[in-house]
């Protein structure tokens, strides 16, 4: 079974972070100032750590060619090898992989055969982390896949793409780790949560979101009459008017508010044509989380 | 040893990728420009020693070990030796096979780049003795003279945190490597000196040389390999 150990690694902004990932999907909340960048980069072997051990199966990713070989992986910021066109990069890294498929099938299967033949100084820094997204998740048989926010990139990459060969990744027994920095991208790549906060690890039991208000956004020809009506049930905190046809409720259970909003709205006959949660800023939970006692985790040091 | 190969020819073709574009054979001709412009300005002044002053100074004592800073610098991608290879390292390439694929592309660039300047500085400097004796005995030290100098520019790369050691290794090649005691041993100026017919490190002779410079190749190669993670 493949396991990835962090023992006491202090590497940029991460502090002291011990942790182990099993098969499966697992997803690191937070930003790059947070240190999910740093992460992905030590766990993929492109960096040694300052302090402490970095460790795939037993053996550490950046001294060892044959662990590396099973990484995919997708930094914050990439570079493909050095050569001319994407085609000749994409062919030194699969010859680097010693993977003998070709560069026309890993750039299809993520749409992105466009460019294969582009220069590889013409690409955008978006363009470049697409095809390395596309490289990490076209390995044939990898043990770990370290991705820096892979749903940043679904403007140029099919979402459905990216999420179907993560969850068949994890299916297989392939340790998926990918950040993500906002709560939409965390719920969409669902598995276990962990999160990283200005370096200090949270794992998943103090990395579940802080008791926030819930918020539902209701979308409505009639936000005015359905506004009034929920403004007198007991189950609802507030009602906010969010522009257009729009309206923000909260309360303080989702499912309550939900079951609220929408038996109200039949009660007065009101339609609703769209209702979805109003996920929290980053920095709102970064601020809840604060306020939070934290027992387990490490402090910065001075 | 099918990794080590495959790694080691990674490292050569990123090596030469690096290599390609203007600026690099615009150096290479801006340099032979510069030994024809000599060789045509000594062979006025001294028809019969020209094509030795050409050699020892223009050439190898100056044109041969910038250029091959040059390439080193170019090779490794403006990094250290070991973080040049990173890119296809990252992918599973061993990275010390790919250092070796890197230094043979970097060494076997600066040897051509060495031999172009001796061909240029010979066939315009050429005086009274046999040209396919001056030809013979210079283009065997500029094969190697540039192989050992890329190799010693290399393993300097590992010095400092974007390489630096290449910038002291240069340095130490002019100051150290321009006399005759133990200090310039080390050095491949000093040998390929002696081999030009120019005075001897300690007073050693033109055939351990050749030896000495075979030795400082071999030591850097090791270097490059042993200081480097697979």
């Amino acid at each position: 079974m493949n396991a990835l150990s962090f023992e006491g690694v202090s590497h940029a902004e991460l502090v002291s972070v011990s942790t182990a990932f099993t098969p499966g999907t697992h997803v690191v909340l937070g930003s790059e100032r947070d240190g999910t960048h740093t992460l992905v980069q030590l766990a993929a072997g492109v960096a040694p750590p300052s302090a402490g051990h970095v460790q795939l199966n037993g053996v550490a990713p950046f001294t060892s060619a044959a662990t590396r070989r099973a990484v995919g992986s997708l930094c914050a910021n990439e570079a493909l090898p050095h050569a001319r066109t994407v085609s000749a990069a994409l062919a030194l890294a699969l010859r680097a992989r010693a993977d003998a498929r070709s560069v026309t099938s890993v750039l299809g299967a993520a749409g992105l055969t466009r460019l294969a033949a582009r220069r590889t100084s013409e690409l955008t820094a978006r363009e470049t982390r697409a095809i390395a997204l596309a490289l990490a998740l076209s390995h044939p048989k990898p043990h770990l896949l370290a991705l820096h926010e892979p749903l940043s990139l679904v403007d140029l990459v099919r979402e459905e793409f990216i999420l179907e060969a993560l969850s068949a990744a994890a299916d297989s027994g392939v340790i998926v780790l990918a950040s993500a920095s906002g709560l939409e991208d965390a719920s969409r790549l669902g598995g276990e949560a962990h999160a990283l906060d200005r370096g200090i690890w949270l794992d998943s039991a103090h990395a579940r979101l802080p008791a926030l208000r819930a918020t539902l956004r209701v979308q409505t020809p009639d936000p005015r009459r359905l506004a009034a009506r929920l403004s007198e049930v007991p189950d609802i905190q507030g009602v906010s008017w969010a522009g257009a046809s729009e309206l923000l409720v909260h309360g303080s259970n989702l499912e309550r508010l939900a079951h609220s909003v929408v038996s109200n709205a039949r009660a007065e006959a009101i339609q609703i044509s769209a209702l979805r949660q109003e996920l929290p800023a980053l920095d709102a939970l970064s601020a809840a989380r604060a306020s939070m006692a934290r027992p387990t985790a490490p402090t910065r040091p001075e | 040893m099918n990794d080590a190969r495959g790694g080691i020819s990674v490292g050569m073709k990123l090596g030469f990728a690096r290599l390609r574009g203007v600026s690099a054979p615009l150096s290479v001709v801006l340099a032979c420009g510069a030994v024809f412009a000599l060789s045509v300005l000594g062979r006025r002044a001294e028809p019969a020693g020209a094509l030795d002053d050409l050699l020892a100074v223009p050439v190898f004592g100056l044109a041969l070990p910038v250029l091959a800073y040059l390439v080193s610098e170019r090779v490794c991608g403006g990094q250290r030796l070991d973080r040049g290879v990173d890119s296809v390292a990252r992918h599973g390439a061993d990275r010390r096979a790919a250092v070796l694929g890197l230094l043979l592309a970097s060494a076997v660039s600066t040897a051509l780049i060495a031999v172009l300047l001796t061909l240029t500085a010979v066939f315009t400097a050429h005086g009274a003795g046999s040209l396919l004796f001056d030809l013979r005995s210079s283009i065997g030290i500029a094969l190697l003279g540039g192989a050992v100098y890329a190799l010693w520019f290399g393993a300097a790369s590992l010095l400092g945190k974007r390489g630096g050691g290449r910038k002291w290794a240069l340095i130490a090649d002019f100051i150290l490597g321009a006399g005759n005691s133990a200090l310039a041993a080390p050095c491949p100026r000093s040998h390929v000196r002696n081999l030009l017919g120019g005075e001897p490190v300690l007073e050693i002779s033109q055939a351990h040389a050749w030896l000495a410079l075979l030795a400082i190749g071999v030591v850097c190669v090791m270097l490059s390999a042993t200081r480097t993670p697979e």
